[in-house]
């Protein structure tokens, strides 16, 4: 097939297709083979027995929309990269491809930047280690169901519109006796310990299946631990308006504990218990 | 597949001379159709990307209503669990009399009823699909009339549900 479709691309080409044509395409083809010769190069100077690793990077550049989305490989020495996947993204975008684009910041798993899809699995880049061991190739892609607005970069709006929707702040009316903070018991401050933590990196959301079909109306398991934040939090006092903002069809009751949020929370949180203790209260005080 | 190249092939190579453009969108064609190795979803695809309001307003929150939440999740729960003592007190009894037999058939009913209204939930988004929502829920309204009609006729003029079960059984 393959040698076939190039004859007759040959048989067009000589006819019809414009040179322009083949003169864009050949640059592209040119510059990849370089990128690849130009690691094995370095790798020849070390002399030292490489560690070599591919990763298939997902790539989609909104300049030439109507071009499908494609898997492009790099080829990287894991003896001069760092131990996480971050790292290695950071190498190939300074090393061997400038255009790839994704989101990074605080390189430790607190800014929840580099959420991506790797093996398949909802994780921040700079916590996930890349297995050393086997040589099988690395996938990765952005967030699943979310809309890519370059390479590994999603878009986030929704997710946030949602998370303002929920009013995620102390309300409150009446001024703490003292005139100073508001106090809070040791045991009213653990409820909210494996809450606070929670870095809105959006891994939980988009692993939901419910929220994958539901997104528009569905809140999704970080909003929704998020809310239960401040359902727990002593010191709120709108619980009732808070539940009620809930008690509808789809904003909470679209999850059926399907716990992919809990399995991929890169942070070790669990959405799934929030939003069964939501549940609960609704359905016990409600 | 090759035969289908083939024969764009032949066809080209025959009439290269004439209509070219005609024949470059055939191959086109011809060459994307065998390329594609995944499926074209055309069942309900990602709608285009919109942003209601500004990127800095929340989104609605909708009116509460139990009925539809916490309340319809109670009572789904309450149904699932009250099944679980429905269907195992025949083992124990060897038998149901008939009015707890009929309270089996009405939970079944119900429990199932409340499941695939959450099955319509969760596929046909409202937002997306109200005539499609609609058509289903009357669907399955009607379905389960019926099925509770066949099963007032079952209860009330043969031998019920538990006893049928243990007959199938031993047969």
């Amino acid at each position: 097939m393959a040698a076939l479709r190039s004859t007759s691309a040959r048989i067009l080409g000589a006819s019809s297709r414009p040179a322009t044509l083949r003169l864009a395409a050949a640059p592209a083809a040119r510059g990849f083979a370089q990128l690849a010769d130009g690691a094995t190069e370095s790798q020849k100077a070390s002399g030292d027995p490489a560690n070599m690793k591919t990763f298939q990077i997902y790539r989609w550049n909104p300049d030439t929309p109507t071009e499908k989305p494609r898997m492009q490989s790099y080829t990287l020495d894991l003896k001069k990269t760092g131990p996480m996947v971050l790292d290695a993204l950071i190498r190939i975008k300074n090393e061997l491809d400038p255009t790839l684009t994704f989101r990074r910041s605080c390189r430790e798993g607190i800014c929840g930047s580099c959420a991506m899809n790797i093996n398949g699995t909802n994780t921040l880049a700079c916590l996930c280690r890349i297995p050393a061991e086997d040589n099988a190739e690395m996938k990765i892609y952005p967030l699943p169901h979310t809309y890519v607005v370059k390479d590994l970069v999603p878009d986030l709006t929704l997710f946030y519109k949602q998370y303002k929707s929920i009013k995620p702040y102390l309300q409150r009316d009446t001024p703490s006796p003292d005139g100073k903070e508001y106090r809070q018991s040791k045991a009213d401050r653990k409820k909210l310990d494996g809450l606070y933590e929670c870095i809105l990196c959006a891994c939980c959301s988009t692993s939901c299946p419910s929220y994958w079909w539901n997104s528009e109306e569905y809140l999704g398991p970080a909003i929704l631990l998020q809310s239960y934040r401040w359902l727990a939090d002593s010191r709120d006092e709108r619980k009732a308006e808070r539940k009620a903002a809930l008690d509808n069809s789809m904003s909470l009751y679209r999850c059926h504990t399907i716990l992919n949020c809990t399995r991929t929370c890169p942070k070790g949180l669990n959405p799934g218990l929030a939003i069964a203790e939501i549940k609960k209260e609704m359905a016990f005080s409600g | 597949m090759a035969s289908i190249a083939r024969s764009s092939l032949l066809r080209q190579s025959a009439f290269a001379a004439k209509s070219l453009r005609q024949q470059s969108v055939l191959q086109n064609a011809v060459r994307t159709s065998a390329f594609h190795t995944t499926s074209r979803r055309n069942i309900l695809p990602p709608p285009p990307q919109r942003v209601e309001g500004t990127v800095n307003d929340a989104v609605p929150v909708p009116p509460p209503s139990p009925s539809h939440g916490s309340y319809h999740w109670t009572f789904e729960r309450l149904m699932s669990a009250g099944l679980v003592p429905l269907t195992i007190a025949p083992f124990a009894a060897g038998s149901l009399n008939p009015t707890l037999d009929a309270v089996l058939c009405a939970a079944l009913l119900i429990h199932s009823h409340l499941g695939f209204q959450s099955v319509i939930i969760d596929y046909i988004p409202k937002k997306r699909m109200p005539n499609a929502r609609k058509f289903f829920m009357w669907g399955l309204n009607a379905a389960t009339a019926i099925v509770g009609l066949a099963l007032y006729e079952f209860e009330t003029t043969d031998v019920g549900l538990t006893e049928t079960i243990k007959r199938v059984w031993k047969a």
